[in-house]
């Protein structure tokens, strides 16, 4: 090696050390910036609001795309509160027995500033109107768009139907389908139950009631979307996607989006919570009013109560694909919230509280049950476990919801973060009891016997083999860590004397298994859309059974009596009355027990204490605008926290002197 | 040597369609559309969100044979998209893979190349000074700790290179990447580090044998009869004739450096082609994975001729017939 390369290598590798010498991953000039910054792990599948349903697109879209409603940010049960529209709009019940609801637009609004708009020449961007919303609906009808809420959004009058013209359009007529998108649709059109009645106002026809469809306006399945992006960001010849390139009218740009490792949204300049102050406006504004508690947790500050939103300038989000490296920088002060990994969680939790190590650093606990349940079901067309055993099955049933501890199940493998669950609803939302106990959900191992007795299984034995009774817990995990919650299970009902075999397969094969219905008992999970009791017990509603209807009631569970009550509860608001149905219904399900209700999770964030105004909501809501950083606190807490420890590379360096010089003048020595 | 090297092409060539085959088996008989639908659309989709993107992707062809247009099928377009380098797009999220790979080739040679440079501006005089010291305490003390270095999971160096360097003395970033000039080498000190330890066991071992197996041969004492010194002789003499076997296990990942290091990318958040992998095999993206596959197939075949080349021209006794 001649000594000018040797010098440009060990100049190389200098900078690559010197470089390297802050463990600070930010730029500098970002130090006093209001910036969030948040780690992410799976990246967005895509940012098209009418597809996007996974958390990690929402919390992207969340921000870019504004909604017509949205929900009050510290109330709960949870309270819709008008968005871009004016107001949250009432019911009416048109002549033919059909629902509408009327939207106003706010005036003025704007989308985001983005060549699509300007490709002829102009302005960069364009008000936002009522055809907008419109246009977004029939993209949701349109089969090429994939929508995944289609059956649900196809409750307003002719979007299916819609969807089935353009489809048989595009398949008919060639020319139709080069036509530009937003002429398509104006072709196939009208879609009867979207009602364009003005720049601003907007009318939503529903074959049937259906209360629940206001929590869709809050979501971004129906955000206002512009034609022209749609037209212009095809996909196709390298020009970017629509699903790669969202522009929206939310209170977040996407500034930059590379999905695999970094995405920074900035703050919106021309959002209306910015440039019309004065409306006022309760999705723009931080809330003076809030839930019992909120006062005093400091979410009532009036530094904050009644100002413009949002207060950030930047949202930054960092992929992390493991745990313990995003929580040692959340400790380092690099993340400005985390939830705690259980690698972590004895060090941060002590005593069901935060420990002192965590308060020292003014580190802050936030809990929130989510709602979502955890649940074990049975597959009610299974013979032996199902509805066609008749009352032995049942027994049966009742016998195995007996064995199962959830408390203790959470404490094993959740460190107690979650409530044992006594319903398919969980806290948070109406129809949720907290008084109320299953009284096939309390542990008691003699009294699941005695039903196995009258089941005909006493102890567990099958009188047609004269062996314990066998059946297959099937699932769709191979893990070690998922393995050992199955045995959990199937110990708890070995000491019944059942033989609960645990089938895990991959998770394809467990779903080839559930198309085929090849399975007796499996254990599933559902987070909320909404927050209404609709949105659990409709898990269980004859109409959304697996096999036959492939929807999401895996337990094929069929009882015309709570059908009945199910559709009378899903067309109410929430009243007395809608109460007491879901009592009725609650009291069904104890008794035939299609599922064993494990389990509420809990989620435990942990807060530095330079984020203002955290609180969580469970659901996947783009809270962040209603968020605070104090950057100086941070920076201070920073360069506390992660001052470079210099000792050992002296001390290696000494001792490279003093381990290599010797030996070089040894060899020179030997060479003379 | 020209006939050695289109037999050698064409073996390779037969191997990578059987690559591609087994693939195809693997990929597209084993697992279902619907499964690979259902994991890109999520377990809510309806089964007509289901079935437009089945057909979106072309994965309602028939397999193997299609009476009407027997160019339209599965296996038809998977060689065809393959072999042209047209992979089509990701099933997760529909974002060409040709693009993909053009961004995450950036950040893989970022960090794949300092570390194959310093390891091996690291890795050969120290396995030099060894083979120099050799049947002394310097020499075993070396083996025993290359041993030890080679013993020790690859994972264990980076959890503990990021909690003894990034959480206890602050040194660099734990995790990340920002490709600015200003700013990478922050970033890809750590990775490097660390990876060039994990490397260190393993190269050392291997290039002091080679080196060590040199120093008995006869031209060597030759020369220290010619009086030649020993620090000549090992740079002069063994350095450039152990140079021969070493430059195998160099040439053959060279191409390598081009598909990123699985572990290193996924445990710092490298958004390279080794992180596109395990995206790819968590998301049940088969589409980039069957690529990324082929890709690796063909760069194997790659380095396998190209090492045989390099030994011709390393060692002019050498001759591919």
């Amino acid at each position: 090696m001649n000594g000018r390369l040797r010098a440009a290598v060990a100049g190389a590798l200098v900078v690559l050390v010197l470089g390297g010498c802050t463990n600070d991953p930010y730029p500098s000039a970002d130090a006093l910036e209001r910036i969030l910054y948040q780690p992410f792990d799976d990246p967005p599948k895509t940012l098209d609001p009418q597809v996007a349903y996974s958390v990690v697109d929402h919390m992207v879209i969340g921000y870019v795309y504004d909604t017509l409603l949205g929900y009050h940010y510290l109330k709960r049960p949870f309270t819709l509160i008008p968005g871009m529209a004016e107001q949250v709009p009432e019911a009416r019940e048109l002549e033919d027995g059909r629902v509408a609801y009327r939207f106003r637009l706010r005036p003025g609004l704007l989308f985001h500033e983005d060549a699509c708009f300007s490709q002829g020449g102009g302005a960069r961007t364009r008000a936002v109107g009522a055809a907008d919303v419109a246009f977004s609906l029939a993209r949701v009808g349109d089969p090429a768009v994939g929508s995944p809420v289609l059956e649900t959004l196809g409750k307003i009058s002719g979007l299916v139907e819609f969807g089935k013209r353009l489809e048989d359009r595009r398949k008919n007529d060639p020319s139709f389908a080069k036509l530009r998108i937003d002429q398509q649709y104006r072709e196939a059109g009208p879609i009867d139950g979207v009602r364009v009645l003005g720049d601003l106002e907007l009318e939503i026809v529903l074959d049937d009631a259906y209360p629940q469809i206001l929590y869709w306006f809050a979501m971004p399945f129906t955000a206002p979307v512009p034609w022209e992006a749609v037209a212009a960001y095809t996909g196709q010849e390298g020009v970017e996607s629509f699903a790669e390139h969202p522009v929206g009218s939310g209170p977040f740009v996407l500034a930059r989006y590379d999905k695999r490792s970094r995405i920074v949204l900035r703050k919106n300049e021309a959002w209306y919570g910015v440039t019309h102050p004065e409306w006022k406006a309760p999705a723009a504004t931080y809330p003076s009013e809030g839930a019992p508690g909120d006062a005093e947790a400091g979410l009532l500050d009036p530094a904050y109560v009644g100002r413009p939103l949002p207060f950030l300038s930047r949202i930054e989000f960092r992929r992390e694909k493991e745990p313990i490296p995003t929580f040692t920088k959340f400790m380092q002060g690099y993340y400005d919230a985390s939830s705690v990994i259980k690698e972590s969680f004895d060090r941060v939790i002590q005593k069901g509280d935060l420990s002192p190590d965590m308060r020292s650093l003014g580190i802050s606990l936030a809990r929130s049950v989510e709602p979502s349940i955890s649940y074990l079901g049975f597959n009610m067309d299974d013979p032996v476990v199902g509805a066609k055993g008749g009352e032995r099955s049942r027994k049966l049933r009742q016998a195995m919801s007996l064995a199962v501890d959830s408390k203790e199940f959470l404490r094993l493998f959740a460190n107690g973060r979650g409530i044992p669950a006594q319903t398919p609803i969980p806290p948070g939302i109406f129809g949720y009891d907290e008084a109320y106990e299953n009284p096939f959900r309390q542990p008691n191992v003699e009294r699941a016997a005695a039903l196995l007795v009258e089941a005909g299984y006493p102890e567990g034995i099958d009188p047609a083999t004269g062996r314990p009774l066998r059946l297959s817990f099937d699932a769709g995990d191979t893990g070690a860590a998922a393995l050992l919650q199955f045995q959990f299970y199937t110990a708890a009902w070995r000491r019944l004397g059942l033989d609960v075999e645990v089938a895990a397969t991959s998770y394809n094969q467990f779903q080839d298994k559930v198309r085929r219905g090849a399975y007796q008992i499996f254990t599933w999970g559902w987070v909320a859309d909404y927050p209404d009791p609709e949105n659990f017990l409709f898990l269980l509603w004859t109409p959304m059974g697996r096999i036959h209807g492939g929807g999401p009631n895996t337990a094929n569970y069929s009882n015309p009596r709570y059908d009945e009550l199910f559709v009378r509860m899903k067309a109410m608001t929430d009243t007395p009355e809608r109460m007491h149905l879901i009592e009725q219904m609650r009291e069904i399900l104890q008794q035939d027990r299609p599922w064993i209700e494990n389990y509420y999770p809990e989620r435990y964030a942990l807060y530095h204490s330079w984020v203002k105004n955290e609180k969580p909501a469970g659901l996947s809501l783009p809270t962040a605008k209603y968020l605070d950083i104090d950057a100086a606190e941070r920076a201070l807490r920073r360069a506390e926290w992660n001052a470079a420890v210099t000792w050992p590379a002296w001390a290696l360096l000494a001792l490279f002197v003093i381990v290599v010089v010797p030996g070089v003048f040894t060899f020179l020595r030997e060479r003379q | 040597m020209l006939a050695y090297l289109v037999r050698r092409i064409a073996a390779g060539a037969v191997t990578i369609l059987g690559v591609l085959l087994f693939l195809f088996v693997l990929f597209f008989l084993v697992a279902k559309p619907e499964d690979v639908a259902r994991k890109a659309l999520g377990e809510r989709a309806p089964q007509q969100a289901v079935q437009q993107w089945i057909k979106n992707h072309g994965y309602d062809r028939p397999r193997f044979w299609n009476p009407e247009k027997p160019t339209e099928t599965m296996l038809v377009d998977h060689f065809r998209r393959m072999l042209s380098f047209d992979f089509g797009t990701s099933d997760a999220d529909d974002v060409p893979i040709s693009r993909r790979l053009r961004e995450g080739i950036g950040p893989s040679l970022s960090l794949t190349l300092p570390l194959f440079v310093f390891g091996l501006l690291l890795g050969i005089p120290l396995a030099l000074l060894v083979a120099f010291f050799r049947d002394t305490y310097i020499d075993r003390a070396g083996v025993v700790v290359c041993v030890l270095l080679m013993s020790v999971s690859a994972l264990l160096y980076i959890i503990g290179g990021q909690y003894l360097l990034g959480k206890m003395l602050r040194w660099f970033p734990i995790s990340g990447f920002d490709p600015a000039p200003a700013v990478i080498a922050r970033f890809l000190a750590l990775p490097v580090i660390v990876g060039i330890i994990a490397g260190l066991g393993d190269s050392v071992r291997f290039d002091r044998t080679v080196f060590v197996e040199e120093t008995s041969k006869d031209y060597v004492r030759t020369a220290r009869a010619k009086g030649a010194g020993e620090g000549r002789i090992m740079l002069r003499h063994v350095f450039r004739n152990g140079l021969i076997p070493i430059l195998t296990q160099i040439v053959i990942a060279i191409p390598f450096l081009f598909t990123g290091s699985i572990l290193l990318e996924s445990f710092f958040g490298i958004p390279g082609l080794g992180s596109i992998t395990v995206d790819a095999i968590n998301a049940n993206d088969f589409a980039t994975l069957r690529t990324m596959v082929f890709i690796g197939s063909l760069l194997f075949v790659l380095g396998q001729i190209l090492t045989d080349v390099s030994y011709t021209l390393a060692d002019p006794r050498v001759r591919l017939e």
